[in-house]
């Protein structure tokens, strides 16, 4: 009896030991990552993806970007968060068009066994693993103290945001409102939602000038939006007149401001959006666990003309090869 | 010699083991601390080695970088026609450089050469990072900057390193401008990866990083340099913490190459090997060892152990036990085996030899006893008889010298040692006749036989020893009239005797003396004496059982098997 003990203990021993041998050996799998854009046309966008892609060549994921072409198409993303699904993805990197009507498709995507990582901009699912992104709401603060600073009496604001409903841009309103509101020189703000090209956000902000007059503060809440407000103010010829806050650093947006006609840039970190977005997932596949009630907040600056070509400024606004 | 204590093949296999593995860990130390020395020493070497390579690559392209700045130079002194010829071919043969500008004395641009355009940003908000006229107060000859934006382009801002040179002969212009693309330089550093993760990275003497491989991360602030950690080191390799700089100052002077390298990474990938190297010899030497102890067992344990077994069970029963030494197997055990058997077969012998002489000695002794006559028995005996002869009972007389007389007879039985039991009865018959009358009838007798027992054999005298203590102990002193029945039966193969009184009994103490006690006070048979001969010859089944209980009288049992020859008796 005793020497079974023995042999048995001898045998599981070896075992063991052959096991350790074995798992030592092996490496963790590939991983597919989806990363669903709002778009796939802005320079905010392009920096997003080479964010992801140094993210995917340092973990070695296999990575495959989908975006609609514009910042409308919900149903679009809903189509690619299904393919994520039909081709066996393991996690998706999404960023949502529409807060309500991307929940369903990525709570089915998560049922079927993905993880999600909301960037940029959330969705209304309790099944997302990690947030991260511009804090919104500060994002908004910061562009309201943009345009505070400036020495007019008396102030009226017209904010250019988008028309979807996506909880960036609503949350960037209400941190801007909040905080313009506490300030006794702002008289009026006046909002118009276009779709998220630069085209109707000019045609929105020229409307919005033309009917109000006393408009001397014009902020355009995204990449698009910026530059459609700066295409109007230039339109217009308001240099001087109207200051213009922009979104992210757009060339057109760049050139504008060093010409002046643009006065403050709120630069987000897209590239690091990207590249933790994919950076977080693969952790998250590797069995970490993060909080989703808290973001995992990429810096926001502003960018003025005087702070553009200094080292920081430069680092914020031209992505680097 | 139980289940205590370790058993031979746990303790060999239990030494081989910790020697074993005592051994493998000592050495396992001894390498690995060696191995992990000669192995960060090797990845020091191949760190600077690389930095080395890439460092003399770079050195090269900048070596290459201030020729081209002098043919420049000298094509400055050409007539401007020429001149944007020239920058038209060179520009388009450098796809490196972005832009060559020159300066007058004030710093403001003369010219500026470029693939992408005319230089219109520079000039409309005079913004121009191409020239920083601050560092060439000081360094008036020139010098190399650090990254950053070309601004003389609306719409375009690449990334460049710029080299600025004082222009000797002048035409007015004083300074030359190079803006070279990063992205050429980022072609020598980003492919030398040392190691898995290892990788270079440029930066100034200041520890400003120039080039990185991962410039974007660096600027987002993802990712971050111990850049004042490696401008203090010197050119060479260092360890610092788990990381290996190596380090490489550039011919220019003002750049550094460093090579950054993991020792975790070094270490582990190693070690790791080393381990399932490790392992695999663990694995092997618990094989080995198990072997061995299978061996082990198969030929020392295990019949030593069948041979401790065989030794149990000749403890236990000396008489039956049967031994076969074993034939095959180790020769020392063989030995012992043998020896083993040897001796059971002398002890077995011997134990006979001491039962035998045992039995002749009792049967001598026994004998001895029955020829005895009790003195005291006879000489009471014959005063009662002399005394019924004086009173005239003469009929009462002869009765009890017939009786003395049928007594004696039966004791001698003509030397025979078993007599029927019809005999045994008259024995006791007489006995109790000449008894009652000594006691003067102060108890009844009665003795029930059943018919076919009478024929069978028993000891001679093996009642009146009984029957004596029923009347010693018993019935005399006892007030009331006293009874004593004795009766024989069958039982199965026995005989069985019993003989009860109703007397006075006795107490356990009483029986157990009766029982151990040698007749030594009177001569004669005692009930040992009966018991003992009785156990002898037909062994522990047989012999005598007492119960009394006091006051309420004595049953003495004798049980026997039924012997019909005196022959078959002879032959137990």
């Amino acid at each position: 009896m005793r020497k079974n003990k023995l042999l048995l203990l001898l045998l599981l021993t070896i075992l063991l030991l052959s096991a350790c041998a074995g798992t030592s050996e092996s490496s963790s799998p590939q991983y597919k990552i989806y990363l669903i854009s709002k778009s796939t046309s802005t320079e905010f966008w392009r920096s997003v993806f080479a964010g992801a892609n140094a993210a995917k060549a340092e973990y070695n994921v296999d990575l495959i970007i989908r975006g609609p072409e514009t910042e409308e198409n919900y149903l679009g993303q809903n189509m690619y968060i299904q393919e994520a699904v039909n081709n066996h993805a393991d996690a998706i990197v999404f960023s949502a068009i529409s807060y309500m009507e991307n929940a369903p498709a990525i709570d089915a995507a998560a049922k079927a066994g993905l993880k999600i990582i909301v960037i940029d901009s959330d969705v209304n699912s309790s099944n997302v693993s990690a947030r991260i992104g511009t804090d919104n709401i500060q994002a908004g603060r910061i562009t309201a103290s943009a345009a505070l600073a400036s020495e007019e009496e008396h102030i009226s604001v017209g904010i250019v945001n988008f028309a979807q409903v996506s909880r960036n841009g609503e949350e960037r309103e209400i941190g801007l409102r909040e905080e313009l509101e506490k300030d006794p020189r702002v008289e009026q703000i006046y909002t118009v939602n276009t779709v998220t090209d630069h085209d109707a956000a000019r045609e929105g902000a020229v409307s919005l000038l033309e009917e109000y007059p006393e408009i001397n503060v014009l902020i355009g809440l995204n990449e698009p939006l910026g530059v459609g407000v700066a295409e109007a103010s230039e339109a217009l010829d308001l240099s001087g007149r109207v200051r213009v806050i922009s979104f992210d650093s757009n060339i057109r947006c760049i050139d504008l401001l060093r010409s002046g006609d643009v006065s403050a840039l709120i630069v987000q970190n897209p590239y690091a959006m990207g590249y933790l977005g994919v950076e977080t997932a693969w952790k998250v596949l590797e069995g970490q666990s993060f909080r989703p009630d808290q973001l995992i907040d990429t810096a926001t600056s502003i960018i003025t003309k005087e702070n553009m070509f200094t080292v920081e400024g430069q680092k914020a606004l031209f992505s680097f090869g | 010699m139980k289940k205590s204590g370790v058993r031979m093949s746990s303790l060999l296999l239990l030494s081989i083991l910790t020697i074993v593995i005592l051994v493998l860990v000592s050495a396992v130390l001894l390498f690995s601390r060696t191995y992990q020395q000669q192995l960060i020493l090797t990845a020091r070497t191949n760190s600077l080695r690389t930095v080395t390579q890439v460092s003399s690559t770079v050195n090269e392209y900048l070596s290459e970088i201030s020729t081209v700045m002098q043919t420049l130079e000298e094509e400055l002194s050409d007539a401007e026609e020429q001149r944007s010829d020239f920058f038209d071919v060179f520009l388009r043969i450098r796809p490196d450089v972005v832009a060559v500008s020159t300066y007058d004395a004030a710093g403001r641009l003369s010219h500026c050469y470029s693939s992408l355009g005319e230089p219109t940003g520079a000039l409309s908000d005079s913004v121009n990072l191409s020239l920083d006229m601050e560092r060439l107060r000081s360094e008036p000859e020139g010098y190399v900057s650090a990254p950053h934006v070309v601004t003389f382009f609306p719409d375009v801002y690449p990334w460049v390193i710029t080299t600025v040179s004082q222009i000797e002969r002048g035409t007015g212009e004083r300074w030359i401008a190079l803006d070279i693309s990063c992205s050429n330089i980022a072609n020598y550093i980003s492919d030398s990866g040392i190691g898995r993760r290892g990788y270079c990275y440029l930066m100034d003497t200041d520890g400003n990083i120039v080039y990185h491989p991962q410039q974007q991360l660096i600027y987002s602030e993802l990712k971050s340099e111990d850049t004042a950690l490696t401008a203090a080191l010197e050119d060479g390799s260092h360890v610092e913490g788990n990381v290996i700089y190596a380090i490489r100052t550039l011919s220019n002077g003002q750049w550094r190459l460093v090579g950054v390298s993991f020792l975790q990474e070094v270490l582990t990938e190693s070690l790791r090997q080393l381990g399932t190297v490790l392992l695999l010899l663990a694995g092997l030497v618990l094989l080995a060892a198990l072997v061995v102890s299978v061996v082990l067992s198969a030929t020392l344990s295990h019949p030593l152990r069948d041979l401790e077994s065989a030794m149990e069970a000749f403890e236990a029963d000396a008489d039956g036990f049967r031994y076969a030494p074993p034939r095959s197997g180790v020769r020392e055990v063989r030995h012992l085996s043998a020896s083993f058997h040897e001796l059971v077969l002398k002890v077995q012998q011997l134990m006979k030899t001491v039962r035998d002489e045992e039995i002749n000695l009792r049967k001598t002794e026994l004998r001895a006893l029955q020829a005895q006559i009790n003195p005291h028995f006879l000489y009471n005996t014959l005063d009662s008889i002399s005394w019924m002869c004086e009173q005239g009972k003469n009929a009462e007389a002869v009765e009890m010298v017939n009786a003395l007389a049928r007594l004696f007879r039966i004791s001698i039985s003509r030397g025979h040692e078993l007599i029927p039991i019809r005999s045994e009865l008259q024995h006791a018959e007489s006995y109790l006749e000449i008894q009652a009358h000594r006691y003067k009838n102060q108890f009844t007798w009665a003795i029930d036989a059943e018919e076919p027992c009478l024929d069978y054999l028993c000891h001679k005298i093996t009642l009146q020893p009984i029957i004596e203590n029923a009347i010693y102990h018993g019935i005399n002193g006892l007030v009331d009239d006293g009874e004593i029945r004795v009766s024989v039966r069958e039982e199965g193969n026995d005989i069985l005797f019993t003989v009860e009184d109703n007397g006075s009994g006795m107490t356990d103490e009483q029986i157990a003396a009766i029982m151990q006690k040698e007749q030594s006070d009177r001569a004669g048979i005692g009930i040992k004496n009966v018991n003992d001969r009785l156990q002898i010859y037909f062994g522990s089944a047989y012999g005598i059982r007492i119960e009394s209980r006091p006051d309420e009288g004595t049953t003495v049992s004798i049980r026997m098997p039924k012997v019909q020859k005196e022959a078959e008796y002879e032959k137990k």
